[in-house]
């Protein structure tokens, strides 16, 4: 940044609050000094503005105007607080995080199979020489959002699955905001590395507790390596006071698959940016989410997916559920480079719009450099079916029972793409509890 | 049982029904007839309570109730089950869970408790022997991927459960093998009670061989235009409905 510049009030907090929590933040030197890097990239780009393309359904002012601080310690939520979001019966490994810092007495590691890691991002870094803060596989995180992570982030999830390593049992990566203190973030980073043949399930889960406002911010970096397979749910239901921003890059070598399962149920406003590199030939990727907007809630998904090189898959499957005053954005780019000769991929986006007071944009942006592709996109945008509603009603069920029914079989198809039973449930009981109405049908899920 | 005095409704300001004068007494089965266009669809969806149509004269009295004051699953509670002419498919969302719905929906409008698990299971075995659908079939969606006849039989499931006191069955016996007709025949004569009625729409003298209705009414143009005991509906299939501009003239003037 030159020195002429004038520098944001705002952005000026944060380089401060760089400076005051810079020697509690895990890494060595080295890193310290890719953290001051990051910074910088972040104080020149400040937040991103409503003048740019990828933003313009989403503005950052709530979060601009406030002064978040990094929690230098976890207020830890009683057991009663978090047990509702524990999913009932979902037998799991457990990794928490309380307000960006590792918790060890919730989380729950015992049984791992040789092969696999599942530690403290932090400690991690702290106890590995020349660990980056950045995946090196990765080659680019673009975005000044990133950059803040990248500067400021405490601690996260650090999974590694060695060659040949298969989970079982999904792993519960539980982000929790206490929400005890005012104007708190929480800035995770995840990093998950697949070795060769390596497999596993993680459920990638942000939920928020308390009264204040609060902002997380999180990346997650995904390094397939091949013919690895990432089953990935983000299940994100942060309090309604929370502003919620996340980032995942996958970059996928060989053979690799990744499933990606999105469930935005909660947060004020919330941004979500999925970007996947299919980099080598063969690999797959699927994106599917579920995004549900109520109240005066603010929920954009970006996705990305880059057909680098031939022969590679993607699918994706998005739909909306807006009620009240809730507002959606999709957007799903696909860019398909000139060598990605034999790339396959679909995408479709439904939405359904609930109330007249509720807007969404999603659209479909494919982009295509090579000739010989398949590649198919489609976008609705809908009611309810009268006909399904006073077919319900006919049968002795209300008016507003029959909307939340119906809202569930609509979401139901890509909810059950989990795959997970217990999951499933609980994401569509939340989903239903979410609708006027829906309380009384939770046991649909 | 139920009173329709000249029961008028439009949809979008064009008048479908326009004047039906009918009643049906408690214990009997009235077959509907008419050619297509004529309004049977707009007078059972009307007596089921969709808001689509707007009554504009007219009233209807279901047992001690002004049936057009209820809700549409207020009048379920209350008795009035329609079977649609065509059933919508709802993914995801099973018909035992439909039912289970409906029952309790129906019980808790009653002042009375959920039925037990066990309890709805055992009548669910009973029903679906009758209707010849399979326990795989009920867990699934409700008429997810069904066949048009397969979407018939649950509908007659759906009545057979819920034992209305008046039954409106809406072409349940159109597309239908003879297979399947005769289900559906069975299923309303199950019903046949002194407490109950059913009205049915029908297309086609063929189910009224199986079950016998008490009378038989032809809707024209919106108006009952000609009614008769059951030998009316043999006269129908000979002569069609080529005379009935003459009966509209009779009935209008
Ligand atoms: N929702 C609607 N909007 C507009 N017109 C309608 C609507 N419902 C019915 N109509 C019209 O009202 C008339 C009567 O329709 P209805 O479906 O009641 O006839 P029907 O006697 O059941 O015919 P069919 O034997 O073909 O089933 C038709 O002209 C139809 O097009
Ligand atoms: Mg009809």
């Amino acid at each position: 940044m030159s020195a002429t510049q004038q520098i944001e009030p705002n952005i000026d907090h944060y380089l401060a609050e760089y400076a005051r929590v810079e020697r509690e933040l895990p890494g060595s030197d080295d890193s310290k000094r890719e953290r001051q890097a990051e910074l910088r990239r972040f104080s020149d780009a400040g937040f991103p503005s409503t003048r740019e393309e990828d933003w313009k359904y989403t503005s950052l002012r709530p979060i601009e105007k406030r002064r978040f601080e990094i929690s230098d310690e976890a207020d830890t939520p009683s057991e009663k607080a978090l047990a509702p979001f524990l999913p009932a019966g979902l037998d799991a490994f457990r990794i928490v995080i309380v307000d960006g810092h590792f918790s060890a007495v919730l989380s729950g590691l015992d049984g791992l199979p040789p092969g696999a890691t599942v530690r403290s991002f932090a400690a991690y870094l702290n106890a590995t020489d020349g660990a980056s803060i950045k995946a090196r596989e990765i080659d680019e995180e673009p975005g000044s959002l990133t950059a803040m992570n990248a500067a400021f982030f405490t601690d996260g999830a650090y999974i590694e699955m060695a060659a040949g390593t298969v989970v079982d049992k999904p792993i519960h990566v539980l982000s929790v905001a206490s929400g005890a203190r005012d104007e708190r973030m929480t800035q995770v980073r995840h990093r998950y590395v697949m070795g060769e043949n390596s497999q596993a399930t993680v459920i990638e889960h942000f939920v928020g507790v308390g009264d204040n406002p609060y902002f997380t911010n999180a990346v997650t970096e995904a390094v397939m390596g091949r013919n690895s397979q990432l089953t990935r749910c983000r299940v994100q239901q942060e309090s309604d006071k929370g502003y919620h921003v996340s980032s995942f890059f996958a970059q996928q070598r060989r053979d690799s698959r990744v499933f990606n399962h999105g469930f935005d149920l909660g947060g004020r406003l919330a941004r979500i940016d999925t970007n996947a590199r299919l980099v080598d030939q063969n690999s797959e990727v699927h994106l599917f989410g579920v995004y549900a907007p109520t109240g005066r809630q603010h929920i954009d998904n970006h996705t990305r997916i880059d057909h680098a090189t031939e022969h590679s898959l993607s699918r994706e499957f998005y739909k909306g559920v807006l009620a009240d005053y809730g507002r959606g954005v999709f957007n799903g780019k696909i860019i398909i480079h000139r060598d990605a000769q034999k790339t396959d991929s679909a995408q479709a986006c439904d939405a359904l719009l609930l109330s007249d007071k509720a807007e969404v944009d999603a659209k479909p942006e494919l982009e295509i450099y090579a000739d010989d592709v398949t590649a198919a996109h489609g976008s609705t945008v809908g009611q309810l079916d009268e006909d399904a509603v006073f077919y319900l009603k006919s049968r002795g069920i209300g008016e507003e029972g029959a909307r939340a029914i119906l809202t569930y079989s609509f979401a139901n198809s890509l909810v059950n793409k989990v795959g997970i039973p217990a999951l499933v449930s609980y994401i569509e009981a939340a989903l239903l509890a979410k609708l006027p109405g829906g309380q009384a049908y939770a046991d649909l899920a | 049982m139920l009173s329709i005095k000249n029961l008028h409704a439009e949809v979008d300001g064009k008048p479908i029904l326009r004047g039906i004068n009918l009643d049906i007494p408690a214990g009997e089965i009235h077959a509907i007839m008419g050619p297509n266009g004529s309004g049977k669809s707009t007078l059972a969806s009307v007596l089921a309570g969709r808001e689509e149509y707007e009554v504009t004269q007219g009233s209807v009295t279901y047992k001690n109730h002004k049936l057009l004051e209820l809700d549409p699953n207020e009048r379920a509670c209350e008795g009035v089950f329609l079977g649609f002419q065509y059933p919508v498919e709802i993914p995801g969302v099973s018909n035992l869970y439909l039912l289970r719905a409906a029952i309790n929906a129906r019980r808790k409008y009653h002042g009375e408790p959920e039925i037990a698990a066990i309890d709805f299971m055992k009548l669910v075995q009973e029903k679906i022997d009758y209707v010849g659908m399979s326990m795989d079939m009920v867990k699934r969606g409700v008429n997810e991927d069904f066949s048009g006849g397969e979407k018939k039989r649950n509908e007659i499931f759906q009545m057979l459960m819920l034992e209305p006191t008046l039954a409106l069955l809406d072409e349940t016996d159109s597309g239908l093998d003879i297979d399947a007709l005769k289900v559906v025949a069975d299923g309303i004569n199950r019903l046949r009670s002194p407490e109950r009625s059913t009205v049915l729409v029908t297309h086609y003298k063929r189910l009224l061989e199986y079950v016998v209705p008490d009378r038989v009414h032809v809707l024209y143009k919106g108006q009952i235009v000609r009614s008769g005991g059951p030998e009316l509906a043999d006269t129908l299939e000979a002569e069609g409905y080529a005379n009935l501009e003459t009966d509209e003239t009779a009935a209008t003037s």
